[in-house]
């Protein structure tokens, strides 16, 4: 049943890819960097960011108010403002996007357990920075998120009061709050080139780059976009007149969904759906049973340490051994086993047959090319 | 599988052929074109003259299986992988196409037939445009084995 999902998946995918294969060539294919797209809007985020972060000021009094000023008084704030807000909610639907095609492609379990597990983190820490950003505006959202959030981590038992105390930063809500908010939402950024090293731990050469022209097009649609709804702030927070909750149409449903969810399902349905939705994901891939693993191995007597197999292996799984049995070549080609894809792109790198896939060698592939040929 | 027929004698010089006669030999990545209930051991249903051999992915194709393919008697070679962009094991397909331009060791000999040889890059659910693609790359064999011939 699952499979058949998935499968099903995988070629409504391939299908529009195809598509767009045609239309714009396989090199301008914006569904090829399902990677690189995500981290191009971080690019774009860090740099706009940088930017606001020379005119913000993190306190009540001045918050807002530095906010405004951006917006209106600096010369083209609007636009970087507007930048920073819609290029988040860009990278949010690209990584969906990414999400969806490495599940369906089956491109998530086994010797890329690390990119699945790395990848669910980056996605919290993700919510951790939209959350906080939309806080360090300080409009009357901002204290609703702030109210919401500080009693949805109370509820968590045992930790839950100090997890709030920690957010609130002491027992009211001060310049201390939006210290903290400030920290949470460049800290965490920061985290996150930290998190996508590992990410990126186990992949050679990955496809962390789109086109010059996918670029383009996708700097202008934020852009265009940016133009079309302005980002401002709301009323400025007002402790005297809080609101309940975030009315909908303020609601940024990639960062700020938590908060219609509280206002639906209470603290503790929230934490449980929360709690559920991770570790279905985090169990994602043991739903599938794997293959028994047969990864590529190396004969000793025919390696002669050219080192292409090593260049060409797509999950960094073989590494150049120095050798000192008495061989007269310097290196020996190791198999790490359990990063091992059993892809074979080793044996078509390889031009002494020095290493096979014992489930398939290259002479076995030769003899039935020749099998099928010479039988009629 | 006996030994004289591994060990057959390499064939040589081409005769022109007629593109009924022609004989393909496509080395594919099992997660390219589904040919699931189109192979009947190697031959595709549908085709004359045409043996599929399928490898875990095109990256895995090793000049020397192309070489061996000619000498145990195809016409035509095509390696074939997913579409560049897309391989299951990220770079296997475009190292393949690198090795058929001959810009990525190890190198293709230089006695292999380049124009008689091809790459396709297709997705699982192109099986159709598989089978059209391929009777029309026996006329391209068809037409380049009369050229070598004329040229001797
Ligand atoms: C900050 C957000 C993210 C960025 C910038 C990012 C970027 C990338 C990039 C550039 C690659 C390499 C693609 C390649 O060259 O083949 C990759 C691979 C991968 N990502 Fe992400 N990713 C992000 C979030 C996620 C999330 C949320 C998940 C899923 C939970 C995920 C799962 C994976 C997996 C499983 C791979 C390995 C795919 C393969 O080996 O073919 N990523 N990511
Ligand atoms: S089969 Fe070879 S190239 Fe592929 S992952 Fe394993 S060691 Fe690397
Ligand atoms: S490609 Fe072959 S000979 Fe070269 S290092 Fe790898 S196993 Fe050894």
């Amino acid at each position: 049943m699952l499979t058949n999902i998935v499968r099903g998946g995988q070629k409504v995918i391939l299908r529009l890819e195809d598509i767009l294969n045609k239309i714009f060539s396989s090199e301008q294919n914006i569904l090829y960097y399902h990677g690189a797209m995500p981290n191009f809007f971080m690019w774009m985020l860090f740099l706009s960011g940088l930017l606001l972060f020379a005119y913000y000021t993190p306190t009540l009094e001045a918050a807002y108010q530095s906010v405004e000023y951006i917006t209106k008084k600096l010369p083209y704030g609007d636009v970087i403002r507007g930048i920073h807000r819609y290029a988040a909610d860009a990278m949010y639907l690209t990584v969906i996007l990414h999400a969806i095609r490495v599940y369906f492609t089956d491109r998530y379990r086994e010797y890329r357990i690390i990119a699945w597990y790395s990848g669910i983190a980056l996605s919290i820490f993700m919510l951790v920075i939209g959350i906080s950003g939309y806080i360090l505006v300080w409009d009357q959202r901002s204290l609703t998120i702030v109210n919401k959030f500080a009693e949805f981590l109370a509820a968590l038992p045992f930790i839950g009061e100090t997890l709030s105390h920690g957010f609130i930063n002491g027992d009211v809500i001060s310049n201390y709050t939006m210290s903290m908010s400030f920290f949470l939402h460049t800290g965490t950024s920061f985290a996150l080139l930290i998190l996508l090293w590992v990410h990126y731990m186990r992949i050679s050469r990955p496809v962390v780059n789109v086109t010059w022209a996918i670029g383009s097009l996708l700097a202008g649609m934020v852009l265009v976009v940016a133009g079309a709804l302005p980002a401002l702030s709301g009323e400025e927070a007002n402790f005297n007149a809080m609101l309940p909750s975030i009315p909908l149409e303020q609601v940024d449903w990639f960062y700020l969904w938590l908060f219609p969810l509280i206002d639906t399902v209470g603290n503790y349905g929230a934490w449980a759906a929360l709690i559920l939705g991770l570790v279905v994901v985090t169990l994602l891939p043991n739903f599938v049973k794997s293959e028994d693993s047969e990864p590529a191995s190396v004969n000793k007597d025919s390696c002669v340490g050219c080192r292409l197999c090593s260049i060409d292996c797509p999950y960094e799984a073989i590494y150049m051994a120095p050798r000192n049995d008495g061989s007269k070549y310097k290196e020996l080609a190791v198999v790490i086993n359990d990063r091992c894809a059993e892809c074979g792109l080793c044996v078509g790198a390889c031009n002494f047959d020095a290493i096979e896939l014992p489930t398939y060698r290259s002479t076995e592939v030769m003899d039935d090319i020749r099998i099928a040929l010479l039988q009629d | 599988m006996a030994e004289d027929v591994i060990n057959a004698e390499e064939t040589e010089d081409k005769k022109p052929k007629s593109k009924d006669e022609v004989r393909v030999a496509v080395i594919a990545c099992e997660r390219s074109v589904n040919l699931e209930g189109e192979l009947n051991q190697t031959k595709l249903n549908g085709v004359d003259n045409c043996d599929v051999i399928q490898v875990p992915c095109s990256g895995m194709i090793q000049p020397r299986m192309i070489e061996s393919a000619f000498k145990a008697g195809a016409d035509g070679v095509i390696a074939m992988g997913c579409q560049i962009g897309d391989c299951h094991f990220r770079e296997g397909n475009k190292f393949c196409r690198e090795r058929l331009l001959g810009l990525r060791p190890p190198m293709i000999k230089k006695t292999v037939p380049k124009n008689r040889l091809q790459g396709y890059w297709m997705s699982e659910v192109q099986v159709e445009e598989f089978k059209a693609r391929i009777e029309e790359f026996k006329i391209h064999v068809a037409d380049e084995l009369l050229n070598e011939a004329a040229e001797g």
